[in-house]
């Protein structure tokens, strides 16, 4: 194995990454703010997909393009399920509150297989197989483009949840729902917000590999796996921790599949899990917290 | 006397009453090969004890014990290899070789148990399915052993004998029948037997508080590994059991993560650490999965007139519905979680207590 092709699973490892850190980071709210695992996350994101497929191919708007459409509506549909089902069983045992979400992603990923069958479909765009040539290395364009989007996105985020009184609110929920209550915030409300937030966070990842992946409705299940253990691995509502996760979950895949092989590669990626739980469960950035 | 934890459940013992309509029951139950020769209904009733097996099993860690194992594919899919694996390469007949598959799936589970266990709450569901996953990719990527993706289809099932006289040849759909009908009662009698055991009152003591039970004195590890231990030798025979009805596995049929998911939901539908809650789960998924599945529901919206059959509705509802049959399991979780937190039997239970307030 020369040099250069671990360079370029490197690379590639970090630029996917970034997207694995969308979902990642989409879950670790959701989770900060109402200390819901979110088993339905990796249907979001494929309810995203959808809506990009669909702009893409009926309207014609280019994937990257119609996040601007794609972000609101994910949040608008993350919104009406916290206000309708999520929010009636907080509070109430763990287990319930993951069976609930575990049953709402069997409806979406259902519901889209009635509606639009479980055939696998692809976007092709002019640009899904083009590359960058650097040196030897050639760097998958599409997945740079995402790149560039996910950290626009990533650092927005941040300046939102640090700078802005609505995301100040965010986080004081999310350290002390009750003495965020007693503060006068409006928790019901911020729940809702950072569910919205979660789910548009997941949409935009389905949007951003669309053009890179196949389209299919189980391709939910998958990813929830992956963004629990992007959560996990960088400390289950740290916002810092699942971008930092999502990049090195990124990097174990894409270098262990040339290191090792393909078929191990997930695996691998469950094994690093299971030893993150038991040797350090509060994750790489466990303790501060959003 | 009555103990408290049966008072505190609202659990009675047997009345003479309760036992002979058991047997009554279970007779006619064992009778009812003898009158119904359809294959159809049969194969309903043998998926119903299928599930029934299934629920019983997870009910034992996670409804008594309090585990909630989102893996027992990697159980399912022990005993289902296992017996398959022995069957077809060493031409073991599978009545010795689910003895493999329940041991593969044991040890299988103090693996799991005791790297799971230390963790709680929502971080143990994520390890159980990080297992399972790891289980479901190894066997993928084995090929030698398992055949891979291909999967192992079973060409041959040896009859039956003792001694010389053959019981059954396996051909029709009954002597399937009559396995899992005589499974699912062994899995009820285990579930009950434990129930009214010392050990049942550890694994709810476990599951109310695991920190009282530890300083009462209870071994949280050792207990909680002796009931996952029994949850998966009773998941691993039903897995088993599918192999040889269904003489075709493969990872995506026996492993994955959406079977995991169905048995869960089969105990939680019907109510967990209940002994009849699972067989309530599997009265209701069964027959609703199923009528999906084969179409009924569709066809039965088109003679009903409500759907044209020509129409675009009509089209649709043929095309897609059976496809979906797992939407149902969705819809049910979503509306037992929300309306019915202790299952179907728990709300009947609530609706009959209220009723009888309401007579007194």
């Amino acid at each position: 194995m020369t040099f250069s092709v671990l360079l370029q699973a490197l690379i590639s490892g970090i630029l996917i990454g970034g997207v694995y850190a969308l979902i990642g980071i989409g879950l670790t709210i959701i989770f900060g703010v109402m200390r819901v695992i979110n088993f339905a996350h990796g249907d979001l994101m494929m309810v995203g997909m959808y809506l990009t497929y669909f702009l893409f191919t009926l309207a014609g708007i280019d994937p990257f393009v119609s996040i601007a459409i794609t972000i609101p509506l994910m949040f608008l549909f993350g919104g009406i399920l916290q206000k309708v089902f999520i929010n009636r069983i907080l509070g109430t045992l763990p287990q319930n509150q993951i069976l609930l979400t575990i049953g709402l992603g069997l409806i979406m990923s259902n519901a889209m297989m009635l509606a639009f069958t479980s055939d696998y479909k692809i976007l092709t765009t002019s640009y899904s197989s083009s590359s960058i040539n650097l040196g030897g290395i050639s760097i998958s364009q599409p997945l740079t483009v995402s790149f560039v989007i996910t950290a626009v996105i990533t650092v927005f985020l941040y300046w939102f949840l640090m700078k802005t009184d609505t995301g100040q609110a965010i986080r004081a929920t999310a350290q002390d729902r009750e003495a965020a209550q007693l503060m006068g915030i409006n928790v019901k409300w911020m729940s809702i917000l950072a569910f919205g937030i979660g789910s548009s966070l997941a949409g935009t990842a389905g949007a951003l590999i669309s053009p890179t992946y196949y389209i299919f409705p189980q391709v939910g299940s998958a990813f929830t796996l992956k963004a629990f253990v992007i959560t996990v691995l960088g400390g289950m509502g740290s916002i810092v921790g699942a971008t930092l996760g999502g990049i090195i979950i990124g990097i174990v895949e894409s270098v262990g599949a040339v290191t090792i092989s393909s078929d191990w590669k997930d695996v691998l990626v469950f094994t690093i899990f299971l030893l993150v739980l038991l040797i350090k469960p509060s994750g790489l950035m466990g303790k501060s917290r959003m | 006397m009555r103990n408290p934890i049966t008072q505190l459940t609202g659990q009675q013992g047997l009345t003479p009453v309760t036992t002979i309509i058991a047997l009554l029951a279970l007779a006619s139950l064992y009778a009812i090969p003898c009158f119904v020769e359809s294959p159809y209904a049969l194969h309903i009733m043998i998926l119903l004890f299928l599930s029934t097996i299934m629920g019983e099993g997870w009910n034992i860690i996670g409804g008594y014990a309090g585990q909630y194992s989102v893996g027992h594919a990697a159980y399912f899919g022990a005993g289902a290899y296992g017996t398959l694996i022995l069957l077809n390469m060493k031409g073991i007949p599978p009545w010795y070789g689910v003895w493999a598959g329940i041991g593969a799936a044991v040890i299988l589970s103090l693996i799991i148990g005791n790297i799971c266990f230390r963790l709680r709450g929502p971080y143990f569901v994520l390890a159980s399915i990080a297992v399972a996953e790891i289980v479901r990719l190894t066997v993928l990527n084995i090929p030698s052993i398992t055949n891979g993706a291909e999967g192992i289809l079973l060409s041959d099932l040896p009859p039956f004998k003792i001694g010389e006289r053959v019981i059954t040849d396996f051909i029709s759909k009954v002597p399937f029948y009559y396995i899992g009908l005589t499974l699912a009662v062994f899995t009820i009698l285990v579930t009950w037997l434990i129930q009214n055991s010392k050990l049942g009152y550890y694994f709810q003591a476990i599951r109310e508080d695991q920190d009282a039970a530890h300083s009462l004195g209870i071994n949280l590890n050792f207990y909680k590994n002796v009931a996952l231990a029994i949850s998966a030798s009773l998941t691993s025979l039903a897995g088993a059991f599918y192999a040889i009805y269904v003489k075709f596995i493969d990872p995506t049929t026996v492993l994955p993560l959406d079977l995991s998911v169905q048995i869960v939901l089969i105990a939680i539908i019907g109510g967990i650490g209940t002994i009849f809650g699972p067989v309530i789960g599997a009265l209701v998924l069964v027959p609703l999965s199923e009528a999906l599945r084969s179409n009924v529901i569709a066809q039965s919206l088109i003679n009903s007139g409500l759907v044209k059959e020509d129409s675009g509705m009509g089209v649709f509802l043929k095309e897609h519905l059976a496809h979906a049959h797992v939407l149902i399991y969705g819809i049910l979780v979503v509306v037992v979680i929300l309306f019915m937190p202790d299952g179907v039997l728990g709300f009947i239970k609530k609706l009959a207590a209220r009723r009888k307030r309401g007579d007194a």
